[in-house]
């Protein structure tokens, strides 16, 4: 039992010393930029268990998870398809290429542009700027599937779509994984960013109203929110992660005996 | 059963090209075992792909019980050498054997019954839960052998199985391969570069220069069942061995 549990004691001690440390240091030293954490913790209780977790937080997940699952499945469709078809693959690179490399807040006016501050607009920008990261990654996810795998298949006269579901997919698993794990969080700052340029609700929004309405305790608040989003929805996703790929690293040898 | 016809395949259209299969004809009778030997490099892989459909012959046929080998027949399995890249890790041992069933029209129930069935006759029972990567080089093939019974061929096709796998092992799974072709009365063709192997398995081996084609064909009369120790203390078996050896080793010179 103790065994178990040091390592998870480890785990807490520093952030829990640095909760403290930070805590009574706040308390004395009579900062306007960094109130007492008891007071941001009064305002994150007050503002985000009731009101802000339905005016802000639910908006920003919506449009968090509304252009990150668009993302996810253009950017896996695509990808099959690219990664499958060569010529295909050399006529979109280029496009692609640039694309990539343009950064998604600079089309923040054109989405304002097109979309006002609707929520179709910042779908549109985390989609834009998530979406290249698992397009590529799958690409290479599927050039790299064994071709004795799809030999096998072709010898044993498995159709096509079984082929591209059992096999293609599967074996670039672990590459769509990665992309998908990177594009996670550029959704969370595009989220944030889009809020604070264009929004009328939403966590990003709230950080930026607090701080002009010089409610300072408030912004910290909402940046604490952003924190525990970004951290929980990365936790999930591994977690997710792990059920899907335990054969990837079972066959790779990392399949530890000691994970919790 | 099985008749291959004056085969060629040469790779791309540069009419300079070497083939890597020339003139190649022979045939298999029904429940014979045929082990083809040759050299790294003759051209043995490229054979198998055009016998099982894989890869389109140049010119030449090949014909399965009379009809032209144009894809992968449906009574035919093919066993690759290496099984850690044939078996797919994402599927656990019994999904990996039952994963063509169903394409072939097997109900969820047959496929079920003939995946037993087959890691059964290669030892597997029990088994089926663990996935490919949890087990050894040999168990590993195993699955590979059982996915291929499973499947109900007429015909085997194995290249090379056993040549990733320690001598002991290697072995174990040449009797476990005699005893599944008697229970189970299916045709092997196997191609090997190992002459022990080629004489103990066969009823008949043929010897392949590069390109691929028939230089040398041995019967093999040694009285079955064979054992790794009876069949291999057999004056015939030394004598078989060195006729196969001088057989390779005048086509390595002539090469």
């Amino acid at each position: 039992m103790t065994r178990r549990l040091a390592p998870v004691l480890l785990e807490l001690l520093v952030p829990v010393a640095i909760l403290v440390a930070f805590g009574l240091w706040s308390a004395q030293a009579d900062s306007f930029y960094f109130p007492p954490l008891t007071e941001i913790a009064r305002e994150f209780w007050n503002t985000w268990v009731f009101a802000g977790f339905r005016n802000d937080l639910l908006p920003s997940l919506g449009r968090l998870l509304a252009g990150y699952g668009a993302s996810v499945v253009l950017g896996v469709l695509a990808g099959l398809v690219l990664g499958m078809v060569r010529i295909a693959r050399t006529a979109a690179e280029p496009v692609i290429e640039f694309l990539r490399a343009l950064p998604a807040p600079a089309l923040i006016p054109f989405a304002l542009l097109l979309f006002g501050t609707a929520d179709s607009g910042k779908v549109f920008l985390i989609v834009l700027g998530t979406v290249w990261p698992i397009l590529l990654n799958t690409i290479d996810g599927v050039r790299g599937v064994e071709q004795q795998q799809l030999d096998m298949a072709h010898s044993y006269r498995i159709p096509g779509y079984a082929r591209l579901w059992r096999i293609v997919l599967p074996a670039a698993g672990p590459r769509i994984f990665a992309g998908m794990r990177t594009s996670l969080s550029i959704a969370i700052i595009l989220m944030v960013v889009s809020e604070m340029v264009a929004s009328r609700n939403g966590v990003g929004y709230f950080v930026l109203q607090s701080q002009r309405a010089f409610a300072i305790p408030e912004m910290w608040s909402g940046i604490v929110v952003l924190g525990v989003l970004g951290f929980t929805l990365n936790w999930l996703f591994l977690r997710f992660e792990d059920r899907f790929l335990f054969w990837h690293r079972g066959s790779k040898g990392l399949l530890s005996t000691d994970r919790r | 059963m099985l008749e291959v016809k004056a085969l060629r395949k040469v790779y791309g259209s540069d009419a300079e090209a070497k083939p890597a299969v020339a003139d190649l004809s022979f045939e298999v009778a029904e429940g014979e075992f045929v082990c083809i030997l040759g050299s790294s490099g003759c051209g043995k892989t490229t054979m198998l792909r055009c016998l099982s459909g894989l890869a389109p012959a140049t010119s030449g046929e090949v014909l399965l019980y009379g009809t032209p080998v144009t894809g992968p027949p449906a009574d035919m399995s093919f066993v690759f050498q290496d099984y850690s890249r044939s078996l797919l890790p994402w599927m656990s041992v019994a999904r990996n054997v039952a994963f063509p069933l169903r394409h072939k029209g097997f109900s969820a129930r047959e496929a079920r019954a003939a995946t037993d069935e087959a890691l059964q006759a290669v030892g597997l029972a029990g088994q089926g839960r663990s996935y490919p990567w949890q087990l050894s080089g040999g168990m590993q093939q195993r699955v590979a052998i059982a996915r291929a019974l499973a499947y109900r061929p007429r015909i085997l096709l194995m290249d090379e199985p056993f040549a990733s796998v320690d001598a002991q092992t290697r072995a174990e799974l040449e009797d476990l391969l005699l005893r599944i072709w008697e229970r189970f009365g299916v045709t092997i063709v196997f191609v090997t570069h190992d002459i022990d192997e080629a004489v103990y398995l066969a009823d008949r081996v043929l010897v392949l220069s590069a390109p691929a084609t028939v230089r040398h064909v041995a019967d093999v009369a040694l009285p079955r069942p064979r054992g790794q120790l009876e069949t291999k203390r057999l004056p015939e078996f030394a004598g078989l061995r060195s006729e196969l050896l001088s057989s390779l080793q005048r086509e390595r010179a002539a090469a």
